[in-house]
């Protein structure tokens, strides 16, 4: 479903504040797939999800989505196959606009705009239907405008309505991150309904070891703009969190991490 | 009554503008100013559309698409070519202004006797009111617009706009191409506000190019204002909101000019008014959470939405308290006593003038010591502790009002009087005493009247007298704050004029003074070009003696030196000065608020020349600048110049109970319009109607501005006049367009005809009368073939978009035949490519080079003369005052004289004449100034007769 092949840019080239997220990112991922991403900060993760939605172009290396080409295409143009969920509930809602005109929205997705009424009595009742599945009480208020409601309750529908128009690819950024532990936990058992549902192919950037291990099928782990190690599924069950630190250590004594990036990881990930 | 519904009306037809600016400024998030010039194209394509018999409605759509293309326009800057959306905004605005003159074709286009909507609408009257019966039609419209508008916004299309606006992040992740909704946005935005500027055009009929001036500041007020009243998420109401605030803006206009607020502190209340709005909203949002700081703090308090109720309800009440004032203030009770204390600092020519002028401007207007006031003159005599307890004395006996003369006096005044309104007069600088920052932002009890030395002419003066590369020589004391100020004065005027160069001095006491002077001297200063600078002044005598030994001329702005030996001198008349505090106090005493009263500069000018002076120095003074001097010292005595005060004619006859008011409109403040003014006043004046019928003039200037000359003359005919006077052509546009009862005299204005209030002289609009001022064209071409016989071809510029211009080449073209010239022509677009056109021109072999009505060229003025003086050919134009600025010859109104002949008209309404069967006069302007060192310069001889009459077309009436 998603072909990354060399993938590489550098910011701010030939500057002092020259970055270099993505130095050569090879990645296969197949249809249904669910990877889990980890690495330290900085580390190219967000990057490469930015790259994947088309946020910047890459300056080498290609993407395909699904056997197309995208490498060249504006980020709303790849959005009718991609949804995301950024980690601040604030970027991916309107928040002067009701419940319903955001859902409208999401569901407007790769669909063709006309001056008509859209928002309808009958696209008014579906939405109440799958508000209903956030367990939140949202169902009810769908004409309050998003910037009366929690963070957690926003992420919810960032998510349902990344899923609104069942995309090709779901991105998350660490979407839980800013959330407290219970609307995390909620917000995770949703991730995981509907990503089952539709089968969606998804790409999730986590912290938590946690969350990397009990989630999806694979776990990538990247460093310095590369990926450094991909675990399968068959491998992930059979192992801990303590196990993942191991193998900070041996990456390590092969002398792809330095000292203090084994900390930060130990630190976050512990 | 036509005030207010009025103003109803023009809320409503802005209101297009204020939803243009809503879906930019609130929905887009995107400061567009484009706005203010998609007015006026909206505006300019309708009209010339309406004027070629276009059927109105059409005309609205077409500049609906226009100003929508220019909205495509900014907006294709900003998103293809990355250009920040405030400057995309001002550069096609830019643009516009241009484009809107092509459209045009002139800067004026009058709609006055075309069918428009508001023909129709009128056709099917019931028989109401026809401005009450509008103002039902435009609010139809509105509704119309209104509901149409909140369906468009619930639209799939309307959804995603406004997602785009509120976070365009959120609409590029669900698919949503942002640049493209952008554009649409913008386009719609300045489709409205060109439907508005098109819809005002029509109603007060006509356009015209500066029309949007102001605009976007108008919508976002309507906006702002819309959002205090009503605040809530709901698409309908914040629709309805704009267009409520539009109206309820108008109607804040209205009332602020009917409880005679001045229109320039109009402009400050609306501006702060919506400051502090935004403050709020920018408060509000920032309390959402994005940052903290002191405006998040600021909008954690005022997040509460009662406070937006608490701003509005605190504007409409200082608006119905100030009301409350005007209408309980009443003319001067007889019964009361008025106690006016006045300080001067000492017995000094200048401040004995001004007190003596105050005294008896005081009595003028009414107020007779001994009888119905109390006035207690004091002199600290240059005692700076007297001067306090002078103070202190009119504190404890309670004072109703304290007049300072001098800078020392106002300083400790204000420094001790806070509770009681003080008045000062002969003060140069008011700021840097902290009297005030600003002319209208002072301390809340302190007004009065100031004057700087006009160091520009002053330059400009002795350029003209000595018109050659020049050291010009200074000196001051650093120490002194008015002296500063004086100097950066005259550094600015010296960069204008290339020729001279300053050499100064600095001094830090009398003492040095003689020193300096002499050091000017061998610095190689060839002319003293004094500030006023009381260091100096005090030892005046040194520099005149080092002036004399070395033959060097003195220039200053102190008439009173102009005996001891200095060529001339530029200031002030100090006993006008005196008036204007009398006239301050006077409107203090009559209820006003010295808060409320911008500071004034002082109106009359004094001009003194030395003949005797200018002849030991070999220096030719021209007639023109002779016949403006108040003063001239000739012969060893000082006698009144021909420009001198005449003196107050004794009082008329008065009719008993008679209190008549004239509403004076003007249009702007430039300074043929001032000088036509003053014509029309001393005319009143000197008749004694103003007497006889115990009148009052009340003077407004619209500030250039269309929509608030709309008002004030719509506040004239609501508050019935009982005469009207316009001076300039929007003026008269406006005002005939809204009144067609009260008698009203115009004045400066070129072609009425063309305007539709009149057909013929004698066929015009039955109750308006006044005076048309065509350009001479074809006497000036006759002064041409007179002055240079030989001469064969004829140099003109001339900018095609200005009708009035136009006008006037067409003439020329006519009238060069006659005389066997030959016109070689170039064209400009802009004042920039004025001298290259003048080149162009320049080598075809001219003779001489001419320019009339065009103010794109005429702006270019001091560099055509520059180029002509150069290359010895001889400039001629159409006003007589160009020959200060590098016109050789020139013959054309004098607007002093216009506005004579406008108050003459005036008078003879006012004593009952009707202005049906006064016709309008084609006043033949014939005024001629001539420029005879330039002429002396670049070898041409004017004839000895011309001279004559250029002498003797002053003393014509
Ligand atoms: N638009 C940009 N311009 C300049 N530098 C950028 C830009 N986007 C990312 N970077 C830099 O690229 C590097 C990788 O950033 P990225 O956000 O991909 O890291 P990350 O792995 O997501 O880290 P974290 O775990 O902190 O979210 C960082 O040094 C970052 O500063
Ligand atoms: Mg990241």
């Amino acid at each position: 479903m998603i072909t990354i092949r060399d993938l590489r840019k550098t910011f701010n080239a030939g500057t002092a504040n020259e970055v270099r997220p993505l130095r050569g990112v090879n990645l296969e991922v197949k249809e249904g797939d669910f990877v889990t991403i980890i690495g330290t900060n900085g580390s190219g993760k967000s990057s490469l999800l930015n790259a994947v939605a088309g946020k910047f172009l890459p300056d080498s290396g290609s993407i395909l989505i699904g056997g197309e080409d995208v490498t060249r295409k504006w980020d709303w143009q790849r959005a009718r196959h991609i949804a995301r969920v950024f980690q601040n509930p604030f970027t991916g809602t309107a928040p002067d606009m009701t419940i319903a005109e955001n859902l409208h929205i999401a569901w407007l997705r790769g669909r063709t705009h006309y001056p008509r009424l859209g928002l309808n009595a009958g696209r008014r009742s579906a939405y109440r239907e799958q508000v209903r599945q956030l367990e939140m009480q949202l169902e009810d208020r769908l004409d309050n405008v998003i910037g009366t409601l929690s963070g957690g309750q926003r992420q919810a529908l960032t998510l349902l309505m990344a899923v609104l128009s069942q995309p090709k690819v779901l991105l998350l950024d660490e979407h839980t991150a800013a959330l407290d532990p219970k609307t995390a936990a909620q917000v995770i058992k949703l991730t995981r309904r509907f990503v089952e549902k539709d089968r969606l192919t998804t790409l999730m950037v986590t912290h938590s070891m946690q969350q990397a291990l009990e989630l999806g099928n694979r776990t990538i782990m990247m460093n310095a703009g590369q990926i450094i190690e991909d675990i399968p599924l068959e491998e992930k069950r059979h192992h801990t969190v303590e196990d993942l630190l191991d193998k900070f250590a041996e990456l390590r004594k092969t002398e792809q991490l330095t000292e203090e990036m084994l900390e930060s990881l130990r630190r976050e990930y512990a | 009554m036509e005030l207010w519904v009025g103003a109803i009306c023009l809320g409503l037809v802005y209101a297009f503008t204020g939803i243009g600016i809503f879906i930019t400024f609130r929905v887009h998030n995107f400061p567009d100013i484009t706005v203010d010039g998609s007015f006026t194209l909206g505006a300019a394509v309708g009209a010339v559309l309406i004027a070629s018999g276009a059927n109105p409605f059409v005309s609205i759509l077409a500049a609906f698409v226009a100003a929508a293309l220019a909205g495509v326009v900014t907006a294709a800057i900003h998103t293809k070519l990355n250009v920040n959306g405030l400057l995309a905004g001002i550069l096609v605005m830019t643009g516009l202004y241009s484009v809107n003159l092509h459209v045009m074709a002139r800067s004026n286009i009058p709609l006055l006797d075309k069918t428009t909507c508001f023909t129709y609408l009128q056709s099917v009257n019931p028989g109401m009111h026809p401005e009450v019966w509008t103002c039902c039609g435009l609010v139809l419209l509105n509704v119309l617009f209104w509901l149409l508008m909140t369906l468009f916004l619930k639209t799939d299309y309307g959804i995603t706009m406004r997602a785009v606006g509120n976070n365009p992040d959120m609409a590029a992740a669900n698919g949503v191409h942002v640049n493209a909704y952008k554009t649409f946005g913008l386009a719609l935005a300045n489709g409205f506000a060109g439907v508005s500027g098109c819809l005002v055009a029509q109603y007060q009929g006509f356009a015209d190019i500066g029309m949007g001036i102001g605009t976007v500041l108008m919508g976002l007020a309507a906006v702002i204002i819309g959002e205090s009243v009503i605040s809530s998420p709901s698409v309908a109401a914040q629709v309805f909101g704009v267009l409520l605030g539009s109206v309820i803006f108008r109607l804040m206009i209205a009332f602020a000019l009917s409880i005679g607020m001045n229109p320039i502190d109009l402009k400050l209340l609306t501006a702060f008014f919506v400051l502090l709005t935004l403050v709020i909203s920018a408060g509000v949002a920032r309390g959402k959470g994005e940052k903290g700081g002191v405006l998040g703090a600021l909008g954690t308090v005022l997040k509460l939405r009662r406070f937006r109720y608490v701003t509005a309800g605190a504007v409409l009440a200082i608006l119905a308290f100030l009301g409350y004032r005007h209408y309980t203030k009443g003319p001067l009770r007889t019964g009361q006593e008025y106690r006016i204390g006045v300080v001067q600092y000492t017995s000094h020519e200048v401040l004995d003038s001004a007190r003596d002028g105050f005294v008896a401007e005081l009595k003028r207007l009414g107020y007779q010591p001994g009888q119905n006031c109390k006035l207690q003159l004091e002199n600290a005599n240059g005692d700076m502790p007297t001067v306090s307890s002078i103070i202190d004395k009119f504190n404890t006996e309670k004072l109703d009002i304290v007049v300072t003369i001098s800078t020392p006096c106002t300083q400790a005044a204000i420094n001790k009087i806070t509770d009681r309104p003080i008045v000062f007069t002969t003060v140069a600088n008011p700021f840097v005493i902290g009297a005030g920052k600003t002319e209208t932002d002072h301390l809340p009890n302190v007004t009065g009247a100031y004057g700087e030395a006009r160091m520009d002419k002053i330059v400009n003066i002795v350029h003209t007298l000595i018109p050659r590369k020049l050291k010009v020589g200074t000196i001051w004391n650093p120490a002194l704050a008015n002296s500063v100020v004086h100097l950066g004065n005259l550094k600015k005027a010296l960069a204008s004029c290339p020729d001279y160069t300053l050499v100064e001095t600095t001094v830090t006491s009398t003492s040095e003074v003689y020193e300096a002077a002499n050091a000017l001297n061998n610095k190689g200063a060839e002319l003293f070009l004094l500030i006023s600078d009381n260091t100096v002044f005090s030892a005046f005598d040194s520099v005149m003696k080092v002036a004399r030994r070395n033959n060097i001329p003195v220039f200053l702005s102190n008439l009173d030196r102009l005996q001891d030996g200095t060529l001339g001198c530029l200031g002030f008349d100090f006993s006008g000065a005196g008036a204007q505090g009398a006239q301050l106090v006077d409107r203090i005493l009559k209820g006003e608020k010295p808060s409320g009263i911008p500071f004034e500069h002082y109106r009359d000018e004094t001009f003194g020349l030395n003949l005797d002076a200018a002849k030991n120095f070999g220096i030719t003074i021209p007639d023109e600048f002779i016949k403006q001097a108040t003063f001239l010292h000739k012969d060893g005595k000082r006698v009144p110049g021909p420009a001198a005060r005449k003196a107050a004619e004794g009082p008329g006859p008065a009719v008993p109970g008679a209190h008549k008011r004239i509403a004076l409109l003007v249009f702007n403040d430039n300074i043929i319009l001032r000088q036509t003014i003053g014509g029309v006043m001393e005319e009143l004046e000197k008749s004694g109607v103003l007497r006889k019928y115990n009148m009052t003039v009340d003077t407004k200037s619209a500030q250039g501005e269309f929509a608030m000359a709309q008002s004030i003359a719509q506040d004239f005919v609501r508050q019935q006049y009982d005469y009207i006077i316009t001076i300039s052509t929007p003026a008269l546009q406006v005002t005939a367009q809204v009144n067609k009862k009260i008698p009203h005299v115009f004045g400066a204005v070129t072609d009425p005809y063309r305007m539709g209030v009149a057909k013929t002289s004698a066929e015009h609009q039955p109750n308006l009368t006044g005076v048309a001022s065509f350009q001479p064209i074809a006497a000036t071409v006759a002064l041409m073939r007179k002055v240079l016989p030989n001469a064969k071809r004829i140099g003109i510029v001339w900018n095609p978009a200005e009708a009035c211009s136009e006008a006037c080449t067409y003439k020329t073209r006519e009238v060069v035949k006659d005389y066997g010239f030959e016109l070689i022509e170039a064209t400009v677009s802009g004042t920039g490519e004025v001298p290259d056109a003048l080149r162009s021109v320049l080598g075809r072999k001219v003779d001489i080079f001419f320019t009339s009505g065009d103010n794109t060229v005429n702006l270019a003025r001091p560099t055509i003369a520059q180029i002509l003086r150069e290359k010895k050919i001889p400039y001629f134009t159409n006003a007589p005052n160009d020959v200060l600025q590098g016109s050789c010859v020139s013959i054309g109104a004098d607007y002093v004289e216009v506005g004579r002949e406008t108050g003459r008209m005036a008078v003879r309404v006012i004593n009952g004449e009707d202005p049906r069967t006064i016709p309008i006069k084609d006043y033949v302007p014939k005024k001629i100034a001539v420029n005879l060192p330039l002429a002396r310069e670049i070898g041409i001889t004017i004839p000895e007769d011309v001279v004559k009459q250029a002498e003797s077309s002053e003393k014509q009436p």
